[in-house]
């Protein structure tokens, strides 16, 4: 009796993650197989044309990436200074716990309301209308946290020898920061950002409402009223409206590029990242 | 103690401590305020009110908290048990090697965007489930199911990633004592791990449930977006095989447009977003109060 | 080395057991009598590899990632490492105690029978009496008998040790084997442990690893030391305690009895 329920219990939680992992491996697959046929060097590098019908993806491409590069200097020099904060200069373990329970709720917040935020206030209250500067720092602060705490884990597993004899040398905090914890942290830093910007390059909900428009916008010239297109909402718009079958061949290519992106940012930080988590948690 | 320290790197953390708490304290200001007005009007009925007609000024969210709840129910249903089991397996039963590929796999499962699975849903998932509720005769595949069934997928990687957390911090000390003393390995693994992982599997629901709540755009590309469903009896299963609307798919359409002027409409939809917030925030709380708590016993 | 004749029936034998985990050899060619209802006692340097030894005999080896076992573990003449023996029916007629206690975060009482209410050979009713009994046999019933659903978390370490023992005892075990039970605890407690184990001796067979040539002299009948040569685990020397003890044959023994003497001379608390 107990070896049966030793075997359904091995049975059922191996189940359980192949299905995990099928699901993963099925959306990869039909994504994959649909989308491969739509790729191509003119989709690549030619432009939206009979909304998106034909042509190809160009300025999607480089409206995301302009979102994601202001996103990254939005969020990266702040989620230096804040784990800087929490972890050399905040003493109080209170406050540290406060710092950190802030970050894990802004990292919460529906992105939905990030763009209605930004809707508010800056295309109408300081009426910008929809730019590509709102779109990145809306993005920047959602992918904030994620930054933020893969770095502080960072510093954290700094072997705390190094600390101790640069403090033993007499140098002062602002010194060890700048000669110990940020070289060493870096590789922190960089995954966190990988990490952030594979989530902000898919995210449609901060950038729908203050940053981007389906079709009618190339490379943004000024500020207010600068729109970009970006790939997600250019999937999300055709997701409800497209019908002609070129259309629908056209959207699957747009979404396979969207999740190599995707993928491609995220594939070489993982194990790395995997490995940091571990080492903080269980050290 | 706090301007101790006045080198220039100093006040930069400073700074950027500050920047983050008044973007947060803005955030919340923002929303709040431009809520008065809606839940000045409506008051309690914002919530227990189940009409939304904002031509009438009928401001009732009942049906879109219901929407909300249902949808993040269904995907809980699907996500905690796969989620765990997964968990469970791919900690405690995989070699080393084999668990560092299942754990990529979930994590890039976790990084496909939303938007990819509102595609899916809209042009699979919803076929799928219009076939599958023939029997119910329904009008369409944008259900509120469906969108349940979307989201489960997508937040069952939050799950089993903090649930494998959860169950590594429970010392291994504890499950050689209980294989020591001839327990087998689900009997170990029941009755010894997971009581003592409880707090981190709770709060790693807690937290995909306040993901469930806030996910946009993959439901509002399913859930069909129709207003008012209220079923007549709370017990029943019939708003599942129906369309309905959530808080967030009501924010990501296009009534957000019409309603932005009129401070009474835009007022209504503001305070859907605070109880977003509300929820969110609450969730977070206590699922980070519970880490700790886990923290603490191993 | 006694051979099989002097052996007196051994209820656990090892047949060139060798154990490497990863790329390091841990140990060599061990040939290991142990008799039966006799307490052998198994001393040597650390990390030689006596824990890993022990955790050969009830498999609890297998956890160590990477572990591989050659060579062979006769429990009453049959092979342990047989496909067809089940691990987990093997530990319950093997128990461990481990250095440091490992309790439960449930009562006292849930501790002691949590072996045997699982694995239910015992039937409900009989539960409180064998906790008794084991508590008892574990000098540890007098302390708790008015708290059995107390957490057994606000038992002192020493007392958290001897719950361990108690909870191993109820289930009937034939082999106890002990990782240093007593090192990380206070004399006192020591003390109980020994007592315990000593009103075990007849009726358990008990192999014992100890740093504690005191505690060896006291209570083993037969003694094995397992040094390690060109750095692997061997087994250099076995005999009855006193003779090994006396006159050792070996050189590393000699200088571990050397170097165990010079240290529990200069502090006999300390060196318990």
């Amino acid at each position: 009796m107990r070896n049966i329920m030793n075997i359904l219990f091995t049975s059922f939680t191996a189940f359980a993650a192949l299905v995990g992992c099928g699901v993963f491996i099925a959306i990869f697959t039909v994504i994959f197989y649909r989308g491969l046929p739509a790729i191509s060097f003119e989709f690549l590098t030619d432009q939206i044309r009979v909304a998106g019908a034909s042509g190809g993806i160009i300025y999607n491409l480089i409206g995301t990436l302009i979102l994601l590069v202001s996103a990254l200097l939005v969020s990266a020099p702040l989620a230096i200074g804040i784990a800087l904060m929490q972890t050399v200069f905040l003493n109080n373990g209170a406050l540290k716990k406060r710092l950190e329970l802030l970050l894990y709720i802004l990292n919460g917040v529906p992105s939905i309301l990030f763009g209605i935020f930004g809707f508010i206030v800056f295309v109408k209250y300081l009426g910008l209308g929809k730019s590509w500067l709102t779109g990145g720092f809306l993005l920047g602060m959602m992918i904030l946290p994620t930054v933020t705490i893969a770095l502080i884990e960072r510093i954290r597993s700094i072997p705390k020898k190094y600390l101790e004899a640069a403090t033993g040398l007499g140098l002062r905090k602002s010194q060890i920061i700048f000669s110990v914890i940020l070289p060493q942290s870096m590789s922190g830093l960089t995954t966190g950002s990988l990490l952030g910007l594979a989530r902000a390059a898919g995210e449609t909900a901060p950038i729908m409402y203050t940053a981007t428009i389906f079709a009618g916008a190339t490379i943004p010239t000024g500020i207010k009223e600068s729109p970009v297109l970006a790939l997600p909402y250019h999937i999300f718009v055709l997701a409800q409206d497209a019908f002609a079958p070129a259309a629908i061949q056209n959207l699957w290519g747009a979404a396979l590029v969207l999740i190599l992106l995707v993928f491609m940012l995220s594939i070489f930080v993982l194990p790395l990242r995997l490995k940091i988590h571990e080492e903080a948690h269980h050290a | 103690m706090l301007f101790q320290n006045k080198s220039p790197i100093a006040l930069y953390s400073w700074f950027s401590t500050v920047f983050l708490l008044g973007s947060m304290g803005m955030f919340l200001f923002v929303f709040v305020y431009q809520s008065i007005p809606g839940l000045a009007h409506s008051k309690l009925s914002f919530i227990t009110g189940d009409v939304w007609y904002y031509r009438s000024e009928l401001f009732g969210a009942g049906a879109m908290i219901l929407g909300t709840l249902l949808v993040a129910w269904v995907g809980l249903l699907i996500a905690v048990p796969i989620g765990i089991g997964a968990a469970i397996f791919t900690s405690e039963i995989l070699p080393a090697k084999l668990r560092i590929l299942v754990k990529i796999t979930i994590e890039l499962l976790a990084g496909i965007p939303s938007v990819i699975y509102g595609l899916l849903g809209v042009l699979f998932l919803r076929n799928w489930v219009y076939k599958l509720l023939t029997p119910f005769d329904p009008l369409s595949g944008d259900t509120v199911l469906t969108a349940g069934l979307l989201l489960g997928i997508m937040i069952l990687p939050t799950i089993m990633t903090m649930a494998d957390d959860a169950l590594r911090n429970v010392p291994a000390a504890q499950r050689l004592a209980a294989r020591g003393l001839g327990l087998n390995r689900a009997e170990t693994i029941c009755l010894i791990v997971l009581p003592q992982a409880r707090a981190g599997i709770m709060a790693a629901i807690l937290l995909a449930f306040g993901r469930a709540v806030g996910e946009t755009i993959a439901v509002f590309l399913v859930i069909g977006r129709q207003d008012n469903r209220w079923p007549e009896s709370l017990f029943s299963l019939r708003p599942l095989f129906e369309a309905g609307q959530t808080m967030t798919s009501k924010l990501g359409g296009s009534e957000v447009n019409i309603a932005y002027g009129d401070t009474l409409h835009w007022g209504a939809m503001m305070s859907l977003g605070l109880v977003l917030l509300i929820i969110v925030g609450l969730v977070t709380h206590l699922s980070a109060r519970l880490i700790k708590c886990g923290a603490v016993h191993a | 080395m006694p051979d099989l004749n002097t052996c007196m029936t051994p209820i656990l034998q090892t047949h060139q057991l060798s154990v490497a985990a990863g790329e390091r050899q841990i140990l060599r060619d061990i040939n290991l009598c142990i008799p039966t209802k006799q307490l052998t006692a198994i001393i040597g340097p650390s990390g030689a590899g006596k824990s890993t030894l022990i955790k050969c005999f009830n498999r609890l080896v297998e956890y160590v990632p990477s572990i591989r076992v050659n060579g062979d573990v006769l429990f009453h003449g049959q092979s342990i490492y047989k496909p067809s023996v089940n691990a987990d029916q093997l530990r319950e007629k093997i128990g461990i105690i481990f250095q440091q206690p490992v309790v439960f975060p449930k009562s006292i009482l849930q501790n002691v029978i949590f072996g045997v209410s699982r694995l239910g050979h015992i039937p409900k009713k009989q539960w409180h009496e064998v906790a008794e009994q084991a508590l008892t046999d574990a000098a540890l019933w007098t302390e708790v008998k008015d708290r059995l659903h107390e957490p057994a978390l606000c038992l002192s370490v020493g007392q958290q040790q001897r719950l361990c023992i108690a909870r191993t005892l109820a289930q009937c075990p034939e082999v106890i084997l002990l990782d240093e039970p007593t090192s990380a605890l206070d004399p006192k407690s020591t003390e109980a442990i020994e007592h315990a184990i000593e009103n075990l001796k007849g009726r358990k067979t008990i192999i014992l690893i100890t740093h504690n040539l005191g505690q060896a002299r006291r209570l083993a009948d037969w003694v094995a030391c397992i040094s390690t040569r060109h750095g692997v685990g061997e087994l250099v020397e076995c005999d009855l305690c006193e003779a090994l003890l006396t006159k050792p044959k070996s050189a590393e023994v000699i200088e571990f009895i050397k170097s165990r003497r010079r240290e529990e001379q200069i502090s006999p608390m300390m060196a318990s």
